[in-house]
C-alpha cells in the first residue's frame, strides 16, 4: 500500500515538473522564435498588463469614404498628454470606416512592450513615438519606417486641405527623406514667476543685456539664485538657451542647423557655437546659475523653481501642466522663447515635437495613412490642446477656446509674431547628443570652456561620421 | 520498482528539472549575449551585421570604458570595507560588547535591507539635495554661510556619495549573518580567554575572527559580487552615470549604451566584460581568502 502511495507521488511530482517545463519553454519560444503571422500578437497583449487592447466594433451606421478594411493597428506612447486624445480620436475613425477592426496597443511601457515585435518585423500600422526607448532618428536608422515623402507632397486631410501647408513645422528630412511626421509641436523657452518679478520690481527681460542686468538685480537682493537648470537631464539648457544663442550668432541664419544636423566638419567650432558658448560662460562666471542644478532632475528643478528658489529656469511647454499640483497660489508663468538675443534682436524658438508615422511593414498602411489625414486636421488641434494643454503641429486659431491653457496661448502668440524665428526640428545622432549635454552640464557647472567643449563636439562628430 | 531506480528517479527529479531551468534562464541568455556582442545592431533593427570582434576593439579606445571599470572597483573596495567591516564591528557590539538594546539596535540595522534599492537612492537624494537636503542644511547648522555643495553633481565627490547609501544599505544583512555565527561560538572559549586575561580585541582576533571565517568569507563575496553586477541601480536611480560620466560603472554604461544611444551589439560586450571582470574577481578572492577551516570541536 505504502509503496504504490510512494509511487503515485513520485509520478505526480515528475508530471507536475514537466508540465511547469512545458510552460516555461512554450513562454520562452514566443519570444524568441520569428513569426511573421499575426497570431502570436493576441497572447502577447494579454501578457502584457499597462497595455490596453480594446477591440472596437465596427458599427454599421455612418457611411464611409473610401473603402478601408480589415486589420488596424495603432501603437502609441501613453504619459504626460494621456490618452483622452487617443481614445477620442480612434473612436471617430472607428465610426467613419466601421469595416475596420482597430486594435490599440497604449501605455506608459508601450515602447519595450513592442520592440520584439518591430525586431521580428511583425509591427503594428501606426505609431506615436513619444516617451521612454523611443527615438524617431533611431527608428529611421533602423528602416522601421515608410517613406512618407511622396505621401506628404500631395496629402490632403480630413477637411481637404493639403497637409504640408498647415504644418507649422516641416519634418526632419533623412537624406532627403521623410518618414516621421511632426505631431506635438512646443519650444523651448525661459520660464519665470511674473507676480514675484512685479512684487520685487524686476523687469520682464527681453534680451540678453537685459537678462543680466535683471540676474544681477536678483543676485544682489539675495532673495534667490537668478537661474537653475535641469543638471541630469542637460538637454533642457541646451534647448532653452545654448541652441537659441548659437541661432542668435548665426544672424538668424538657420541653415547653421542643418550642417549641425549633417555633423559638418568644424561647425561646432564655428563662430556662432563660439559666441553662443561665451554666453554661457558670462553666466558662470557671473555665479548667476544655482550650484544646486548640477545633479537634479526635472522635477527637483522645477519645484525649487516653483518655491523661489530661482527665478528663470529653461524648460519645456509642458511644465505648467506637470506641475500643476505643485504651484503655489498667486504664482503666474511668465514665458520667453528666448533671452540671448542682443537688444532689438529677433525672439528665437527651438521646438521640440513628437512625431507620428507608420511602419515600413504595416500590413495596413492605407489605414495608417487615412487615420493620419483624419487627425491632422484644425479640429483635431483644437481638441488637442484642450485635451493635452499643449499643442499640436497644425497651424489652428485656439484663441476661441477656453480650455486651451494661457501658456501655450502666451506661446501661441510668439509664434505667430514676425519677430520670432522658429528653428527647424532637427534630432542629434544620440551619440553625439550625449556628449553634447554632457559637455553642456560640465561648461554650466564651471568644470570646461567653451574651446573644450568645442573640441568634445568636433571629435563627437568626427567619430559619428566615421561610422556612418 | 527496486531502490536504485527508486534513487536514480528521485534524483534526476530534483536536479535535471532545475538544471533545464537553470540552462534556459541563465545559460541561454548569456550565450545570447555573447553572441550579440559580435554584432552591429542597434537592437530595434531586423537586421545585424556581423562585425566580429570590432566591439570589443572599441572598448579598448573608449575612455568611459576605462573611468567605469575604475569606478566598479572603488566600489567594490570601499563597500567592502565599510559593509563587511562595520557590520563585524556592529555584531560584535550587539553579541560580545553587552550592549543595551542589542534586539533594537539589531533590528533598525536590518530595516534598510528591506527596502527596495530604488527607494534608497530616492530617499539620499533628498538627502544630498544641495539647496533643501537634510545634509546641507544640517552642515548649515555650524558655518557662517549656507551650505550649497552639489554632493552628487561635482566629479569630485559624486563617487563618494555613492558610498554611504550603498553600505547602509548592506550593512544589515552581513550583521546578522555574522550575529547568527557569532552566537553558535560556545560561551566557554570566551569565558577561558577571559580567565586567561585576553582583552577584548585578543578576544575579537583569536576567537571571534577564526570561527566566523566562513560566514565573514561569504559576506566578501556577497558585497563583491552584488557590486560589480548590481550597482547599476544605485548608479542609475542617483546620477545616470554623470555629472559628465564621472560615476559611470559598466552596468549604467551598458544600459546608457544599450537603451540610450542603441547601439546593443556593443552593450553586449560590456555584458561580457562584467561577465568576465567578476568571474576573475570572484576567483581571485577565493584564492586570497582560503584559510584553513577552524572547527569548534
Amino acid at each position: 500500500m505504502q509503496k504504490k502511495w510512494g509511487k503515485s507521488i513520485t509520478l505526480l511530482l515528475i508530471t507536475a515538473l514537466l508540465l511547469m517545463l512545458a510552460a516555461g519553454c512554450g513562454a520562452k519560444k514566443e519570444e524568441t522564435k520569428t513569426e511573421p503571422t499575426t497570431t502570436p500578437e493576441t497572447k502577447t497583449e494579454t501578457k502584457t498588463e499597462p497595455t490596453t487592447t480594446t477591440t472596437t466594433e465596427p458599427t454599421k451606421t455612418e457611411a464611409a469614404g473610401p473603402e478601408l478594411e480589415g486589420d488596424f493597428e495603432l501603437q502609441y506612447f501613453v504619459g504626460g498628454y494621456g490618452d483622452a486624445f487617443w481614445k477620442e480620436a480612434i473612436a471617430e475613425f472607428a465610426k467613419k470606416y466601421p469595416k475596420l477592426k482597430i486594435k490599440e496597443s497604449a501605455g506608459p511601457k508601450i515602447n519595450d512592450q513592442m520592440k520584439p515585435r518591430w525586431i521580428q518585423g511583425n509591427p503594428p500600422d501606426f505609431v506615436y513615438i513619444d516617451g521612454a526607448g523611443s527615438n524617431a532618428t533611431q527608428m529611421v536608422k533602423d528602416d522601421q519606417l515608410l517613406d512618407l515623402t511622396d505621401w506628404l507632397e500631395s496629402a490632403k486631410n480630413e477637411d481637404g486641405k493639403l497637409i504640408k501647408d498647415l504644418l507649422i513645422m516641416q519634418p526632419v528630412k533623412y537624406d532627403g527623406k521623410v518618414a516621421p511626421i511632426p505631431f506635438v509641436f512646443g519650444t523651448w523657452g525661459i520660464f519665470y514667476d511674473k507676480a514675484e518679478f512685479k512684487k520685487n520690481g524686476w523687469n520682464e527681460p527681453k534680451n540678453w543685456d537685459e537678462f543680466l542686468a535683471v540676474s544681477k538685480q536678483i543676485q544682489e537682493s539675495k532673495k534667490m539664485y537668478p537661474f537653475i537648470h535641469t543638471g541630469k537631464y542637460p538637454y533642457y539648457i541646451n534647448g532653452g538657451l545654448v541652441d537659441t544663442a548659437i541661432l542668435v550668432n548665426n544672424n538668424y541664419d538657420t541653415s547653421i542647423f542643418d550642417k549641425i544636423q549633417a555633423l559638418d566638419p568644424g561647425v561646432f567650432k564655428s563662430d556662432a557655437v563660439k559666441k553662443a558658448l561665451e554666453q554661457v560662460k558670462q553666466m558662470v562666471d557671473a555665479k548667476y546659475i544655482d550650484p544646486a542644478s548640477a545633479a537634479i532632475n526635472h522635477t527637483d528643478s522645477q519645484s525649487l523653481f516653483l518655491q523661489h528658489k530661482d527665478a528663470f529656469i529653461p524648460n519645456g511647454l509642458w511644465v505648467e501642466n506637470e506641475m500643476k499640483k505643485d504651484v503655489p497660489p498667486g504664482f503666474e508663468f511668465g514665458f520667453i522663447p528666448s533671452v540671448t538675443q542682443p537688444a532689438g534682436g529677433k525672439l528665437v524658438a527651438i521646438p521640440y515635437t513628437s512625431t507620428i508615422g507608420v511602419a515600413k511593414k504595416a500590413k495596413n498602411p492605407e489605414a495608417a495613412k487615412a487615420f493620419m489625414q483624419f487627425i491632422l486636421t484644425e479640429k483635431y488641434a483644437v481638441r488637442w490642446a484642450e485635451l493635452t494643454g499643449a499643442l499640436d503641429n497644425i497651424k489652428a486659431d485656439l484663441s476661441q477656446s477656453k480650455d486651451v491653457s494661457s501658456l501655450s496661448k502666451q506661446a501661441s502668440s510668439f509664434y505667430n509674431s514676425p519677430d520670432t524665428i522658429v528653428a527647424p526640428y532637427i534630432e542629434l545622432n544620440a551619440d553625439v547628443d550625449k556628449v553634447k549635454q554632457d559637455s553642456t552640464q560640465a561648461l554650466a557647472n564651471g568644470k570646461i570652456t567653451p574651446e573644450e567643449w568645442m573640441n568634445r563636439m568636433e571629435a563627437a562628430a568626427e567619430k559619428s561620421r566615421g561610422k556612418k | 520498482m527496486n531502490w536504485k531506480t527508486k534513487r536514480k528517479l528521485f534524483i534526476f527529479v530534483f536536479t535535471v528539472p532545475t538544471l533545464l531551468f537553470f540552462c534556459l534562464f541563465m545559460i541561454y541568455p548569456i550565450i545570447q549575449g555573447l553572441y550579440v556582442s559580435f554584432f552591429d545592431w542597434s537592437g530595434g533593427s531586423e537586421t545585424k551585421d556581423f562585425i566580429g570582434f570590432d566591439n570589443y576593439k572599441e572598448m579598448l579606445n573608449d575612455p568611459i570604458i576605462g573611468h567605469a571599470i575604475y569606478n566598479d572597483y572603488f566600489l567594490v573596495f570601499w563597500k567592502v570595507i565599510g559593509i563587511v567591516g562595520l557590520g563585524t564591528f556592529f555584531a560584535v557590539a550587539v553579541t560580545r560588547l553587552r550592549l543595551k538594546g542589542a534586539g533594537f539596535f539589531r533590528q533598525v540595522f536590518f530595516i534598510p535591507n528591506i527596502l527596495s534599492v530604488v527607494v534608497i537612492g530616492v530617499l539620499w537624494n533628498y538627502i544630498y539635495n544641495p539647496s533643501i537636503g537634510f545634509l546641507n542644511s544640517f552642515l548649515s547648522l555650524f558655518t557662517e554661510n549656507k551650505v550649497e555643495i552639489s554632493y552628487l553633481g561635482d566629479e569630485a565627490y559624486a563617487m563618494w556619495s555613492l558610498l554611504p547609501p550603498a553600505i547602509w544599505a548592506g550593512v544589515g544583512f552581513v550583521m546578522v549573518l555574522l550575529v547568527a555565527s557569532i552566537l553558535n561560538i560556545p560561551a566557554e572559549l570566551y569565558e577561558a580567554a577571559n580567565l586567561d586575561g585576553a582583552s577584548q580585541w585578543q578576544q575579537f582576533t583569536r576567537i571571534t575572527m577564526p570561527l566566523t571565517w566562513e560566514q565573514i568569507k561569504v559576506s566578501i563575496l556577497w558585497v563583491v559580487m552584488t557590486t560589480l553586477n548590481g550597482s547599476f541601480v544605485i548608479v542609475w536611480i542617483m546620477t545616470e552615470g554623470g555629472p559628465d560620466n564621472a560615476t559611470q560603472v559598466m552596468g549604467s554604461y551598458l544600459y546608457q549604451m544599450g537603451f540610450r544611444q542603441f547601439h546593443m551589439g556593443y552593450a553586449s560586450a560590456i555584458g561580457a566584460l562584467i561577465l568576465i571582470l567578476s568571474l576573475i574577481t570572484t576567483l581571485a578572492l577565493q584564492r586570497i581568502m582560503r584559510r584553513d577551516t577552524h572547527e569548534m570541536s
